[in-house]
């Protein structure tokens, strides 16, 4: 196979389909890191010149990580639907990004096609996109889940209430809860990343959250995201709430035995929630990922690390989960250093994971060493409104007491689905009216009046 | 005349030579708002108050529209500020050996590069690892290490009395203390590479941690057991949130011997590390190292 362009008389050449991707991608700190990022920005178009001439056949032929060395590979490889495949496999990934594009191309066409897709052909088209082109599209992908509530219906835009306590002080989760549920948040999920990883605090902390979604009769679904394993021993004590299920996840297999985790253990943890969850819908589990996880554990295989977050959501649609998002700016700015890169990875995280199927929503967010300010985050915010973003995060100021970092507020939450016209889940929203809390998209009489809820 | 072209006619007719938005409203009497601060100790709301005993998080804040009143707002600013502030102070190159200290540097050429390059701060350079060897004492039990790492507003603040009180804690125990260093452009496991050439027995460097909002001044503390290049987090302890409002210097350094001496004891660090024994001692640190939530602290206030 010939991989090499020309631009103004000087001939790129690439020595795999890998190296192409790597260096067609816009630039990001991790792949500079990883020393494996286009040298200039004309080598860049050069890559993306060649990727556009590649088919999505020769991607399927060329997994970034071998067969034979990774299991993720395997999983998406045997389980891939062939008719769909059939459909798509002669395109040209710049055929396939204009395909698209295209307005006759519909959110149903786009899902009839997902699952023939491998991580690898959606990574590619994004490359080839502008952030608009990503947000178009990733505007126009259908996915509907369904837990205790019904998230991703055409004009919706839910949160993630995260009312995180530096000791797991359950009072102090509990006040954050109250006050962010009074600004119309937690509709996609209350859940709380604990400090302590026990079977015993994970099933107190659910406990106490469903104490609280009992009494007030609200429409959602809680989780605590300790280790998977940790969660599937509070299943174990037996009468647990646990309306969902999380884990993080990476894009290699030895990326994910770094997390301890495995496609075998996810499998056990999926049918023992099957069994045991106390949520009512088909869909019940929750997975974060983000671009840069797999180089940080040295598991990146010579990959880009936007290839490598495609094969994470590969890995999560195994699992028809109720949520995934991105953790955008968390790793820090040795992975993504600035606002440019984070707004840009947001997007293309976002629309690589509606076009594969997936529920997909972004904490939007940066560390205080990243170059990032409060206003570019409250632009990728409204940006990922408009994108059509399944949920964000909220959590009181966007400020994180126990993970040191910024992300989205309480008060964001209205203020984005205002703009973008976009209401909570139907559920939810109807629960929201009745409280007093919103009056469709306009606060209500009690909004931000956390004595509203018990 | 086309039909498009006739309905545009029909249209421009209809809507004539009005303004396209009808006139205000009369201008209304505009009364300030009610104030809205920022929960201090004086002045917050009552469900303020009642969180205020359980979580730092800034709760009954109250709203503007959907957005923060502008108090909420400036205290917020200044808290951002302080952290960046914190992020991009540059240790002056001639401060370690102001203090007495033996200055060292990493492999990172500027503070852009310390960022974006982990691993280069992992190493020394050539010229650092010249005067280690020309200066340091070898085979210490204890090789102190005094580093900027994310904050040398924290490194420059209290680093000194961390450092003092944690050697001498250690040499009034009996052990030998190397001498006295400071590293530029640090990562935590630049303590391997120290510690290898030296031949300490334990290495313990103090470093500015990340800063969260309105803290910019921590340090925190990682200890290793025989360091050596590619030892991993997993053979790390250590402690976090060392400042005024947090675990104050002198006891952190205590703290820390303590440590050391369970590490000299029992000849391992990091998860294999039994702190079992020293519960009461090391509070937080010996579970984990996760941070107590601390009372916020107002930041902004103007003289009228």
């Amino acid at each position: 196979m010939q991989l090499a362009a020309t631009i103004r008389g000087t001939k790129y050449r690439f020595d795999s389909i890998k190296e192409v991707l790597a260096k067609a991608n816009p630039p990001k700190s991790g792949d500079d890191q990883a020393g494996i990022s286009a040298r200039d920005p004309v080598e860049r178009v050069a890559a993306r010149a060649v990727l556009a001439e590649l088919t999505l056949h020769d991607l399927r032929e060329n997994p970034v990580v071998p067969y034979e060395l990774d299991e993720l590979t395997r999983l998406v490889e045997d389980t891939l639907h062939a008719d769909a495949y059939q459909a798509i496999r002669s395109l040209t990934v710049g055929q396939f990004r204009e395909w698209l594009l295209e307005t006759s191309t519909t959110g149903p066409l786009i899902r009839s096609i997902s699952r023939g897709l491998t991580p690898e052909m959606a990574a590619a088209a994004s490359k080839l996109m502008s952030n608009m082109d990503l947000m178009i599209v990733g505007a126009k992908c259908e996915v509907v889940v369904r837990a205790n509530n019904t998230l991703g219906l055409p004009g919706r835009l839910s949160a993630r209430l995260q009312p995180n306590h530096p000791t797991d002080n359950v009072e102090g989760i509990l006040f954050s809860t109250r006050e962010g549920l009074s600004y119309g948040c937690g509709d996609a999920v209350i859940g709380v990343n604990p400090a302590t990883e026990s079977a015993e605090s994970t099933a107190e902390i659910l406990r106490a959250l469903n104490g609280v979604t009992t009494r007030n009769n609200i429409p959602t679904q809680n989780c605590v995201l300790s280790h998977v394993t940790v969660q599937m021993d509070a299943l174990r004590l037996g009468d647990v709430p646990m309306d969902l299920m999380f884990q993080s996840f990476s894009g290699s297999e030895k990326g994910n035995r770094a997390f301890g985790i495995s496609v075998a253990l996810m499998d056990e943890a999926y049918a023992m929630m099957s069994e045991l969850r106390s949520s009512h819908g088909p869909n019940f589990m929750y997975f974060e990922t983000g671009q840069g996880s797999a180089l940080s554990s040295d598991a990146h295989h010579g990959a880009d690390q936007v290839t490598l977050e495609a094969r994470c959501y590969g890995f999560a649609r195994r699992y028809k989960p109720f949520l995934v998002n991105t953790v955008v700016g968390f790793i820090g700015p040795e992975y993504l250093e600035d606002g440019a890169q984070i707004t840009r990875a947001a997007l293309e995280d976002h629309f690589m994971g509606k076009l594969l199927g997936l529920p997909m929503g972004c904490d939007a967010c940066f560390t205080y060493h990243s170059a990032m300010g409060q206003n570019e985050l409250e632009c990728l915010k409204v940006l990922l409104g408009a994108a059509g973003c399944s949920y964000l995060m909220s959590l009181p100021v966007g400020d994180d007491i126990m993970l040191n970092y910024q992300s989205t507020s309480f008060h964001d939450i209205p203020s984005v689905r205002g703009l973008v016209q976009r209401r909570p889940t139907p559920e939810f929203d109807a629960w929201l009216h009745e409280m007093g809390i919103m009056d469709g998209l306009k606060p209500g009489p009690r909004f931000g009046d956390p004595g509203v809820i018990r | 005349m086309s039909t498009t072209r006739k309905l545009i006619e029909a249209l421009r007719e209809r809507l004539g030579q009005a303004d396209p938005l009808p006139s205000p409203p009369a201008i209304p009497r505009i009364q300030a708002p009610p104030t809205r601060v920022l929960p201090t100790a004086r002045t917050r709301s009552c469900y303020a108050e009642q969180a205020a005993a359980h979580t730092a998080a800034i709760l009954g804040i109250g709203h503007v529209g959907t957005r923060y009143a502008t108090d909420v707002v400036l205290q917020f600013q200044a808290e951002l500020a302080v952290a960046h502030d914190a992020v991009h102070t540059v240790l002056p190159d001639d401060w370690a050996q102001s203090q007495g200290l033996l200055p060292l540097k990493s492999r990172v050429e500027d503070h852009h590069q310390f960022l974006l390059r982990p691993d280069l701060g992992r190493r020394l350079d050539e010229e650092s690892l010249e005067r280690l060897r020309g200066n340091a004492i070898q085979d210490v039990d204890i090789q102190p290490i005094l580093a900027d790492g994310l904050s040398a507003v924290a490194t420059m603040g209290s680093g000194m009395r961390l450092l003092e009180t944690f050697s001498n804690e250690c040499r009034f125990r009996g052990w030998t203390v190397g001498i006295p260093m400071c590293a530029k452009y640090a990562r935590v496991w630049l303590q391997d590479e120290i510690g290898e050439t030296v031949g300490a027995r334990v290495a313990c460097i103090l470093l500015g941690e990340r800063p969260g909002l309105g803290t910019g001044d921590g340090l925190s503390a990682y200890m290793v057991y025989e360091p050596r290049m590619g030892k991993t987090d997993s053979d790390r302890n250590m402690i976090s949130n060392i400042h005024a409002r947090g675990i104050v210097p002198e006891l952190a350094g205590r703290q820390l011997a303590m440590m050391a001496g369970a590490m000299l004891d029992q000849k391992t660090s990091g998860v294999s590390l039994d702190l079992s024994g020293l519960t009461a001692e090391l509070g937080q640190a010996a579970s984990g190292g996760y941070r107590e939530p601390q009372r916020r602290v107002r930041l902004v206030e103007t003289d009228r």
